[in-house]
C-alpha cells in the first residue's frame, strides 16, 4: 500500500486545530450568551442565545458552514490541504453570517422597543470571531501561503466587514450608539492616539537607532545601556506615568517657554516620554542584534576588498541587520498602541480614554469601543510591519 | 612583486610575527605554510593593512604601502578567505563586481568582467550571474570568492586557506583550477595553507613559518632534499619525502627509449612494445612481474600509459595499480615517444 495511502487511513481528523477551534466555536455558541438586551445604557442586560437571536435562514447557513469545516478537519475525503483551503471559504463565510446576524438581531429586536434599550453582543460571539480568525490562521499556516496572498485575502474579507458597516449593519448595536454619541471625539482621540504613537516612536528610533549599533561596536558600552534600559521596561506602565508626573509639572513651571510648547506634569508630555522609555529596550536590541547577525567573514571580505567604513556600514551591515531591526520596531509599535491606553490615565488622551470613561460610568460599551479599535490598530499595524520585515529580507534569503 | 623587510607584530608584548623578510617576484605562487597558529593569517592580513604592523615595511612593486590609503591599496589587492564571506544580499554577478564598482568602472566593462571570469571558472555565465550565494555549492561559492578576488585584475592575489573547507574531492579540482588560472593569468599569490601537499602542488615557492619566524624560504624541491633543520623535515613528513619528490618530478625526466623489437641478442629476459601503423603501443611482452612469464603479452589500456609532463608520483601510482613494471610514454598524438620503468626510477637520484 502506497505511504500517503496508510498515513492518511490511520488518522481520522487531518487538522486538529481546526477540529478543536471548530468544537470550541460550536460549544460556545451554544452554551454562552450570544447577545444583551438592557433596558438602557447602564443596567445589564437580558442575555439572549444564539439560536434565539439568529433568524432561521443564518442558523440553516451557519449549521451549513459548521458541518463543511467538520469535514474540512478530517483525514478523508479531503485531507489537510484541500481541507485547509476548504476553510479558508467558510471560516469567513461564517464570520460574516455571525457579524451580520448580530446586527440584524439588534435592528430587529430594537424596532420596538424603547429609545433606551440597547444590545450589545455576548461572549458568544466573541468565541465565534476569534474562532473563526484562527480557523483562517490556521489554514495559511498549513498551506505556507506567501505574504502577498495573505495580504490580499485579508484586505477581501476586511472588505467584506467594511461593507457591513457601510450598510448600517451594526447602526443597533449599543457599542455603535455609543460611536454615534461621541461620534467628533472619537475621530479626534483616534487620531490622538496615533500621533501619540508616531511622537513616541519616532524619537525613540533616532536614539535608539545609534544606541543599537553603539551596543554593537563597543562591547564595554552594552553592560550599561542594557542594565538601564532593562530597568525601564521592568517598571509599571501606571508607575512610570506616575513617577514623570512631578518631575516634568517642576520643569513645566520653571521653564514658561516649555509650558508654551505643552510640556507639564499631565497630559502628552509624560506620556510620550514614557512610551520613548518603553521602546528604546526591544528598538537597541534588535538593533544590536541584528548588526551583530551579520557574519564576520562577509565583514572581512567587504573592508577586505576596499569597502570604507561608511560603505560597509551601508551596502553590507544595515542592509543584512534590517530585517532584525524591523522586527524589533514590529514589536514596539505594537507595544506602544497598548501602552497609549494606559497614557489616558494621565490625560494625554487617545482611545484609553473612552475604555477609562467608559470604566468609569458602568458603560462597558464605551469601554469597547475605546478597546476594540485599539485591538484591530495593533493588529494591522502587526500585519503591515510583518509585510515589511518580509520585504526587507535580502532577496538571496527570503 | 611583493617584499616583506623584518615585518614584525606584537600582540601584547608577544611577538605573533618575528623579524619576517621575504620577496615574492612577479608572477611567483608563493605559499605560507606552517602550523596552525604560527602567523600565517597575520603576515597576510598585514599585507592588505587589515592589521597594522608593528614594525618592518611591506614593498608592493617599489611603493611602502603604508604610503597608499588602506582602501586605495586593498583595492589593488584581490583577498580571498577560508570561509569566502560572499555577500548574502547580492547576486553572483553583484559580489563579483564590488571591486570594479568601488572603482567606478563603466557599467559595460564590469559586464564584461563578470563573464569573462565566470567563463575562467568554468561557471555558465547564464546559469549562474543571477543566483544568490546560498544556492551555490560550497565548491561553486569558493569559486565565486576567487573570481570576485580577481575582478579589478589586481597586482596581487592574497589567499588564507581558501580551499580549507571544502571536501577532499572539490579542493582536488580547485586547486587544479587554481594552477590553471595562475598559469592563464601571471598573477602575483600569496597563499596561505597548512597543507603541504596543497603547497607542493601549486607553489613556485614556499615560506615555512615556525612560531612568527621564518623557517626556510625556498623552490618546493630544495625544501625537499635541503631541508634547513629538523622542524622543516619533520614539517614535511618523513613517511612519503619520497613519493612528495616524485610529485616534483616529471616524467620526462626518468624517460628511456623504447624498445619495439625483441632483444634477441642477450638472453635474459626483457620487453618490448608492440605498435601500430600509426605508431600507438598496443601491446607490452613481457614486462609485467619480475617472476611472471617473460614471454606474456598484455593489451596496452588507456589508463596505464604516460605523459611527459605527468609527476612521476602519478607514473608510479600506475604502475602499482596495474601490476606492470614499465610504462609507455605517449605524446599528444598517442604515438610511443619512450618508457618509463621501475628500474627507472629506482636507479635515479629523486
Ligand atoms: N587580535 C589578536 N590578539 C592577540 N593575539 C592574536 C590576535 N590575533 C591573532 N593572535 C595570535 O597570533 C598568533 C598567530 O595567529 P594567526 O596569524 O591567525 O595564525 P595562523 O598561522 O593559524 O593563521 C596566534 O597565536 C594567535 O593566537
Ligand atoms: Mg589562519
Amino acid at each position: 500500500m502506497p505511504a500517503v495511502f496508510r498515513h492518511a487511513d490511520r488518522r481520522l481528523v487531518a487538522n486538529r486545530v481546526l477540529a478543536t477551534l471548530l468544537v470550541a466555536a460550536v460549544a460556545g455558541s451554544l452554551l454562552l450568551p450570544f447577545a444583551a438586551m438592557a433596558p438602557n445604557r447602564l443596567v445589564s442586560g437580558e442575555s439572549v442565545a444564539l439560536v434565539a437571536a439568529l433568524s432561521p435562514w443564518q442558523t440553516l447557513v451557519l449549521l451549513g458552514l459548521a458541518l463543511v469545516l467538520g469535514v474540512a478537519c478530517l483525514a478523508r475525503p479531503l485531507g489537510e490541504h484541500r481541507g485547509a483551503r476548504t476553510a479558508l471559504i467558510a471560516a469567513p463565510l461564517a464570520l460574516l453570517v455571525v457579524l451580520y446576524g448580530l446586527g440584524d438581531y439588534a435592528t430587529r429586536a430594537l424596532a420596538d422597543a424603547s429609545p433606551a434599550a440597547r444590545v450589545s453582543q455576548g461572549a458568544a460571539f466573541w468565541v465565534a470571531v476569534f474562532c473563526c480568525a484562527l480557523m483562517m490562521v490556521d489554514a495559511f499556516q498549513r498551506l505556507r501561503t506567501p505574504l502577498w496572498l495573505c495580504s490580499i485575502y485579508a484586505l477581501v474579507v476586511l472588505g467584506g466587514i467594511v461593507a457591513l458597516f457601510a450598510a448600517g449593519t451594526f447602526d443597533a448595536l449599543a457599542i455603535m450608539q455609543e460611536y454615534f454619541n461621541i461620534e467628533d471625539a472619537f475621530a479626534a482621540q483616534f487620531v490622538t492616539h496615533l500621533v501619540l504613537v508616531g511622537l513616541a516612536l519616532g524619537p525613540a528610533l533616532v536614539v535608539g537607532l545609534p544606541l543599537g549599533l553603539l551596543a554593537h561596536r563597543r562591547p564595554g558600552a552594552r553592560g550599561p545601556l542594557f542594565g538601564v534600559l532593562n530597568f525601564f521596561q521592568t517598571i509599571p506602565s501606571i508607575a512610570l506615568f506616575a513617577l514623570l508626573v512631578t518631575p516634568l509639572s517642576r520643569l513645566g513651571d520653571a521653564l514658561p517657554w516649555l509650558r508654551e510648547w505643552g510640556v507639564s506634569g499631565i497630559g502628552a508630555a509624560p506620556a510620550i516620554i514614557a512610551l520613548i522609555m518603553y521602546s528604546l529596550l526591544p528598538i537597541v536590541r534588535n538593533t544590536h542584534a541584528g548588526f551583530a547577525g551579520v557574519a564576520p567573514a562577509t565583514l572581512e571580505a567587504a573592508s577586505g576588498m576596499g569597502m570604507t567604513a561608511t560603505q560597509v556600514l551601508w551596502r553590507v551591515e544595515i542592509p543584512l541587520a534590517l530585517p532584525v531591526i524591523l522586527s524589533g520596531l514590529r514589536i514596539v509599535t505594537v507595544q506602544a498602541i497598548g501602552l497609549t491606553v494606559v497614557a489616558a490615565l494621565i490625560g494625554a488622551g487617545g482611545l484609553g480614554a473612552f475604555i477609562f470613561q467608559g470604566l468609569g460610568q458602568y458603560a462597558i460599551d464605551l469601554v469597547l469601543l475605546g478597546a476594540v479599535p485599539t485591538i484591530a490598530l495593533a493588529v494591522v499595524a502587526d500585519f503591515l510591519l510583518q509585510i515589511l520585515v518580509t520585504v526587507s529580507r535580502p532577496a538571496g534569503a527570503r | 612583486m611583493i617584499e616583506l623587510q623584518g615585518l614584525t607584530k606584537t600582540y601584547d608584548d608577544k611577538d605573533v610575527v618575528q623579524d619576517i623578510s621575504l620577496r615574492i617576484e612577479s608572477g611567483e605562487f608563493g605559499v605560507l605554510i606552517g602550523p596552525s597558529g604560527c602567523g600565517k593569517s597575520t603576515t597576510l592580513r598585514m599585507i592588505n593593512r587589515l592589521i597594522p604592523l608593528t614594525r618592518g615595511r611591506i614593498l608592493l612593486g617599489d611603493e611602502d604601502i603604508s604610503h597608499l590609503k588602506p582602501e586605495t591599496l586593498r583595492r589593488r589587492i584581490g583577498y580571498a578567505i577560508q570561509s569566502i564571506g560572499l555577500f548574502p544580499h547580492w547576486t553572483v554577478a553583484d559580489n563579483i563586481a564590488v571591486v570594479p564598482r568601488l572603482l567606478k568602472w563603466p557599467k559595460s566593462r564590469i559586464d564584461a568582467r563578470i563573464d569573462e571570469l565566470l567563463d575562467l571558472f568554468h561557471l555558465a555565465a547564464g546559469e549562474f550571474r543571477d543566483k544568490y550565494p546560498h544556492q551555490l555549492s560550497g565548491g561553486q561559492a569558493q569559486r565565486v570568492g576567487v573570481a570576485r578576488a580577481l575582478a579589478a585584475d589586481p597586482e596581487v592575489l592574497l589567499m588564507d586557506e581558501p580551499f580549507g573547507a571544502v571536501d577532499p574531492l572539490t579542493r582536488e579540482v580547485l586547486q587544479n583550477e587554481m594552477r590553471r588560472v595562475h598559469e592563464r593569468t601571471r598573477k602575483t599569490i600569496v597563499f596561505v595553507t597548512h597543507d603541504m601537499d596543497e603547497a607542493l602542488k601549486l607553489a613556485s615557492r614556499i615560506a615555512i613559518l615556525n612560531a612568527g619566524r621564518l623557517v626556510q624560504y625556498d623552490r618546493p624541491i630544495e625544501l625537499l632534499t635541503q631541508p634547513a633543520d629538523a622542524f622543516v623535515s619533520d614539517f614535511i613528513g618523513k613517511a612519503d619525502l619520497g613519493l612528495k619528490l616524485l610529485s616534483r618530478r616529471w616524467v620526462n625526466q626518468y624517460q628511456d627509449r623504447a624498445r619495439t623489437t625483441p632483444d634477441a641478442a642477450s638472453g635474459r629476459p626483457s620487453h618490448y612494445w608492440e605498435t601500430d601503423a600509426t605508431g600507438r603501443p598496443t601491446c607490452l611482452h613481457g614486462g609485467r612481474l619480475s617472476d611472471g612469464d617473460p614471454e606474456a603479452r598484455t593489451a596496452v589500456n588507456d589508463e596505464w600509459i604516460a605523459t611527459p609532463g605527468m609527476p612521476m608520483k602519478e607514473a608510479l601510482s600506475r604502475m602499482v595499480w596495474y601490476r606492470v613494471m614499465v610504462l609507455p610514454v605517449i605524446d599528444e598524438s598517442g604515438r610511443l615517444i619512450g618508457e618509463v620503468s621501475m628500474d627507472g626510477v629506482m636507479g635515479r637520484q629523486p
